[in-house]
């Protein structure tokens, strides 16, 4: 017996993943293109991943800086650097 | 046995067990045993007889419950441990040490706990043999006798089919050699079953007292009887068969010219004395019905928004009733009564027609206007009021108006006769607009307002005539209505998404950040799923496919770096992903020589 394919049991899933809005986002840029259930997941967790590294790499710019607050800048160098990283 | 009791106390399950094993004829050599608890007996006696009389379960569970914790304790510290386990002497020692609510009795009567005896399998067997004979007889009582047992949680009631169910397992045990392990699971199969609450004496009925009063039936009932009730009030003028009660609001609202005015409450409750009337008396019905579908409409209007207010207008909820009979239902979002509302609706839009006419009715504008239901009342009341006067001016001013309040009277009289009544009450309505200034100008808009929601109309008028400002409140009122958010631009969804996972940024950065970073960091994200869309899409091409598999997902994580041969995919997944995810992306293997998800 397995399970069914969707999200079966407990609907209060903590930090859910907007698969309809990732759905929607890869249709409107690729509307040619088809994505898959699962991968869509594949994708949350991509972007999870993203941007997990994005804050790792902020933080350590703001405290390299000796700042309390993460400040723009932080990111935008941050963003260069995983972006520059994150390219398949 | 039971005979000789007399019934001191209520009987509770406690009494009635106690009674079982001092009645069940021991057949092994318990003497001893039943000697010391003769002594008991006659203490038992009286409650055990009651406990078998009276049927009482909770109560006498707490009495006893009290009275048989000490004795039983004593018993129980008395003779220590329980050597051999017989059904007789675990349930001895469970009143002994349940704590009872009951009137404590003196030590000295306490019946020793039975001492532990030779266990033998003969005796286990007979005694319970006679325990369960004994079973069936006090069958009622034992039903008490859990209760009693059962020392501490308030939520549960034994039933007789759990206790038994203990017995019956306490009789295979006896089957078995070890008597300790029989005696605690016969112990904890009973304790399981006797999980009666310990309530104080005062608690008659702690089960029953517990649980919520249903008010349902009540509820309806009552709310149906006001609607009656100010329904009757409701009734067009005319009406010779009011009951004098009903007469007293129209003096009130008589007398009262102000909105909001504080007689009108007065007059609700009086109205409630009357009993519906199907027929309708005149002016004062009218003004009742008023009031009264405004009032019903407001505690209605939630399930149906302007039916209600037409409903309220067309005629009382009695009358509505009778009506229902033959009116056409027109509304039919109308929940709750279901001949009313029809009928009310049906009244209301001939209501409205009959505003068309040229009489701005208050009712209407309020209709119009207001949805509130909170202030059905205010607009009943008031709607009464000037209802009531209005309607009595008007039809006195006006012959034809007067006739068709004569008309309407008798109608009304007649009560299954919406049609009748409810143009006639409605012209009796318009009657009254006149008098009030600023219906004239919330009329006009009423009907305009009306023609586009027939069924809007009457609560909002109630209710727009409590406030002062009718037809702005109208206005105010219809923009949020009219007014449909039209699909917002693409960016808002959108941003809603990435909103999202800026939130994320901001919970893995563990520090304080700035909005404009926030916004930064969703221009990141923008690109971010830009590149995404991009490698995926080179990657199915590159598989030859028009679909993204996961493959090319696992694919493009290691080329980002990701996932590497020491972390793979899953690993990653385990890490970040809720459960539920986990379950639909990694392979698992079940029952039947199954894999989901299918490889």
């Amino acid at each position: 017996m397995a399970l069914s394919t969707t999200v079966s049991q407990r609907k209060l899933i903590k930090r859910k993943a907007p698969r309809g809005f990732l759905k929607r986002v890869f249709k409107q840029r690729k509307p040619h293109l088809r994505l898959e259930t699962s991968s869509d997941l594949l994708v949350h967790l991509n972007c999870l991943l993203f941007v997990h590294r994005l804050a790792e790499e902020s933080r350590t710019n703001a405290c390299e800086n000796k700042c309390g607050i993460i400040k723009k800048d932080h990111v935008l160098a941050a963003a260069k650097v995983i972006l520059k990283k994150s390219r398949g | 046995m039971a005979d000789s009791y007399s019934l001191d106390c209520e009987p509770t399950t406690r009494t009635l067990l106690r009674r079982v094993l001092d009645t069940a004829d021991p057949l092994t050599p318990r003497r001893p045993r039943s000697a010391r608890t003769s002594a008991q007996r006659a203490l038992l006696e009286t409650p055990s007889s009651k406990k078998l009389r009276s049927q009482t379960k909770m109560t006498a569970r707490r009495r006893s419950h009290k009275a048989r914790s000490i004795d039983r304790l004593a018993h129980i510290q008395a003779d220590g441990h329980l050597e051999e386990q017989t059904p007789r002497t675990l349930l001895k020692n469970i009143l002994l040490t349940a704590p009872e609510s009951s009137i404590v009795l003196p030590e000295s009567v306490v019946k020793p706990v039975p001492a532990p005896q030779v266990v033998q399998t003969s005796r286990r067997e007979s005694s319970r043999g006679s325990l369960e004979l004994q079973l069936p007889e006090v069958e009622p009582s034992t039903t008490l006798a859990p209760g009693l047992l059962a020392p501490g949680r308030r939520k549960q009631r034994l039933r007789l089919s759990v206790f038994q169910q203990g017995m019956d397992q306490g009789l295979p045990l006896s089957q078995e050699p070890y008597g300790n392990a029989d005696a605690s699971s016969i112990t904890s199969s009973l304790n399981l079953t006797f999980a009666t609450p310990l309530q104080p004496q005062s608690v008659k009925r702690p089960g029953l007292a517990r649980r919520p009063p249903t008010r349902r039936a009540v509820d309806v009932g009552t709310f149906l009887q006001d609607i009656q009730d100010t329904s009757l009030a409701l009734a067009p003028p005319g009406d010779s068969l009011r009951t004098p009660v009903t007469t007293l609001p129209t003096d009130t609202v008589l007398e009262d010219t102000q909105p909001f005015s504080q007689p009108l409450l007065g007059r609700s409750p009086s109205v409630q004395h009357s009993l519906p009337c199907p027929s309708h008396s005149g002016a004062k019905d009218v003004e009742r019905a008023v009031g009264h579908r405004t009032w019903s409409s407001g505690p209605r209007l939630q399930n149906s928004g302007p039916g209600k207010p037409a409903q309220l207008m067309a005629g009382k909820v009695e009358e509505v009733g009778a009506l229902a009979l033959g009116f056409p239902n027109t509304s039919s979002n109308i929940s709750g009564e279901d001949g009313v509302e029809p009928l009310q609706n049906g009244v209301g839009e001939e209501a409205e027609g009959r505003m068309k006419e040229g009489l701005s009715m208050r009712g209407v504008e309020e209709a119009t206007g207001a949805q509130g239901s909170a202030r059905a009342e205010e607009p009943e009341e008031h709607t009464e009021v000037t209802e009531a006067e209005g309607s009595q001016g008007a039809i006195e001013a006006k012959e034809p108006e007067g006739s068709s309040g004569d008309e309407d009277t008798p109608g009304r009289t007649a009560s299954p006769e919406l049609a009748s009544s409810t143009p006639e009450f409605l012209r009796a309505r318009r009657l009254q607009f006149p008098e009030p200034a600023p219906p004239p100008s919330t009329a006009v808009y009423t009907d305009d307002y009306s023609a586009e929601h027939p069924e809007v109309g009457w609560v909002g008028l109630t209710e727009i005539t409590l406030t002062s400002e009718p037809p702005e409140t109208l206005s105010a009122r219809l923009p949020p209505r009219t007014r449909i958010p039209g699909p917002r631009p693409r960016q808002d969804p959108y941003k809603t998404g990435l909103n999202h996972y800026a939130k994320l940024f901001s919970f893995y950065a563990k520090m304080p950040m700035e909005k404009k970073s926030l916004e930064m960091v969703e221009k990141c994200l923008d690109k971010y799923f830009q590149h995404l869309c991009d490698d995926l899409e080179v990657f199915a091409a590159h598989a030859g496919r028009k679909t993204v598999r996961p493959e090319d997902l696992e694919l493009l994580m290691r080329r980002q770096g990701l996932v590497t041969d020491q972390v793979s995919l899953h690993v990653l997944v385990e890490r970040h992903l809720p459960l539920e995810y986990r379950q639909l992306l990694i392979p698992c293997a079940f029952s039947g020589n199954s894999v989901f998800p299918a490889q």
